[in-house]
Parts: C-alpha cells; structure tokens; sequence
C-alpha cells in the first residue's frame, strides 16, 4: 500500500468520516482541546525549566518540582495528542504534506526523546549537574517550542 | 456597529495593518509570538491557580509561585499584547465583525478585575502573607475563577476562525 493510499484509507475509515462530515464546530473544539493541550504542557516545561537553571523556586528540591510538572505536561501532551490525531485522520492528505506540519512531527519525535532521555533524567535527581539541568532544559525549550511554532505556521501555508 | 466596522476598516488601511496582512510569513509568524507569550503568561497563571486551589506544588509557598513567576508571567504578557495588537492592525474588520473576539475581550478584562482584587486585597491576607499551608477559602474561590477565566479566554480566541459573523 502506498503512503497516498494509506492516507486515503485513513480518510475514508468510519472514525475519519464521522469527524470531517460533522458540523465545523467539532474540529473547531479539537482544535480548542489542542491549544489548551499545548499551553499546559509548555507553562509546566517553562516551570521546571526555570527550577533545573537555579532561576525559581531555589529552595524546594529538584525532584518535588519536577514531579508536578512531569505530571502536568503529561496532561498537556495527552489532550493534545488525542485532539492533533484525530483532527491528522479527518484530512490526513491536507496535513502530510503540509512542510510546517512535517517540521512539526520532526521537533516532537525530537522532543519526545529529550523528554525521555535528559529532561526526566535531571528531574529526577536532587543533585543534577548544572552541565545537564541546563543542556537538556534548553534543548526541551527549544524542540517543544519549536513544535508549538511550526504547529501555529500549518494554517498559513 | 456600522461605525464600529468603519473605524475598523481605516485600522486595517494603516500601513502597518495592510503590510502585516500582505506579507506571506508577518502573520503567521505573529501569530507564533502570540502563541508563545500566551503559553508563558497565561500558561505560568494556570500553574498559579493551581496551587492557589491546592492542586499542585504544594510544597511551594503562595508567595514563592507569586512573587517568582511574576517576571515571566509580565514578559509573556509583553509578547501577547503586542502581536494581538498587530493582528488585530492586520485584520481588525473580521474581528469587529466576530462574535468570539468581543467576548474574549471581556472575559479577559474579567481576567483582569480578579486578578486586580486578588493582588490588592486576597494577597495581603495575614496566612497568605506568612505562608501558612492553609488558606482562606476565598484565595481558592479566586484561584478557581481565574482558571475558568483564562481558560474561556482561550477558548473564544481559538474559535474566532470558526464562529459565523454577527448577522
């Protein structure tokens, strides 16, 4: 099968038919829960961010910080997934070869492994080295805004 | 509202207005602007309601969240009042004409009135002044309120796009 019949597949599947063939205010709403989503997740990146750089928060630990804002972006990053892939099955062809959106699915599988590999690894520990508190929270900054930004440019082009 | 569309419409003929809304990439990339400053003002303010409701970070004195945070919450506010001011040069007509923007535009001053009382009065309370781990109900009443505030906020601005003009 190839990617164009894929993506027609996708299109044409009861789930895809049942969202692009309701009224506009449903993908509207997913694109609500999608916002919401992405700024929950980025204000408790910028909190824990700022906790691994020294700059908030000095006297709670690392840790404790970090628990909440893992748990938080968590959150964040559940609401939009769920909303993003519906709203990618409602017209899959329309956001494949959008090149903001492919930009997009780069920075988030790239974020995505600096969440799991540096960001959560410093965040663990009380007695992270400043080397890795602060390159892995500039790289998470960097990617996660990174998508938030590409992700914003898919409509205009 | 005729005149209002007016005035919108010698807006929207500035240069600045018509430049942003001319160029290919001016108003996609304002509209980033826009969305980063919101994820970092009224983003850092979820996480402040939050705590003030007793949901998270409790280990965090009210007062560290407030006074820490506060830097960042005004530089996002910074980026999202000045690239909504521009889009709203580059496409004031639309928004005149939409039912989302006025109603955004009063929930955020709404936003603002609690935000406002909770400074001025709620914040001087003596437990929230002396970080006692229990506070009065009315700083969560006012946690709770900001937090359905902003989040309507969000909402009205995300479906400007998609409601149907006041006819």
């Amino acid at each position: 099968m190839s990617v164009q019949e894929t993506l027609l597949a996708i299109e044409r599947s009861g789930l895809a038919l049942s969202i692009s063939k309701s009224s506009h205010l449903v993908v509207a709403g997913l694109q609500v829960i999608h916002v919401v989503g992405i700024i929950l997740l980025l204000a408790a990146l910028v909190l824990l961010s700022l906790r691994l750089l020294g700059l908030v928060f000095q006297q709670q630990n690392v840790t404790a910080v970090g628990k909440d804002a893992q748990r938080l972006m968590t959150l964040g990053l559940v609401l939009a997934l769920v909303s993003g892939v519906l709203m990618f099955i409602a017209s899959p062809r329309h956001y494949f070869y959008n090149s903001a959106f492919q930009l997009k699915m780069i920075l988030f599988v790239l974020a995505i492994v600096v969440q799991l590999f540096l960001l959560r690894r410093a965040a663990r520990n009380d007695f992270v080295s400043p080397v890795l508190a602060r390159v892995s929270a500039s790289l998470a900054l960097i990617l996660w805004f990174g998508v938030g930004l590409s992700g914003r440019v898919i409509g205009f082009i | 509202m005729s005149t209002l569309i007016q005035l919108a419409e010698r807006i929207e003929q500035s240069q600045l207005g018509v430049s942003i809304a001319e160029s290919q990439y001016a108003f996609a990339v304002i509209e980033g602007v826009h969305l980063i400053g919101l994820s970092v003002s009224v983003g850092l303010i979820f996480l402040t309601d939050l705590r003030l409701m007793g949901l998270l970070f409790r280990h965090v004195p009210v007062n560290d969240v407030l006074r820490h945070l506060r830097p960042y919450v005004l530089t996002g506010f910074a980026l999202v009042f000045l690239s909504g001011g521009l889009l709203f040069l580059a496409e004031a007509v639309a928004l005149v004409k939409s039912p989302a923007f006025p109603f955004k535009m009063l929930f955020m001053a709404l936003a603002g009135a609690n935000a406002l009382y909770f400074e001025l009065r709620l914040a001087k309370q003596q437990a929230v002044v002396d970080n006692k781990s229990a506070l009065p109900r009315n700083v969560r009443y006012a946690g709770a309120a900001s937090l359905a505030l902003w989040t309507l906020v969000v909402i009205c601005g995300r479906l400007i796009p998609y409601l149907p003009n006041w006819s």
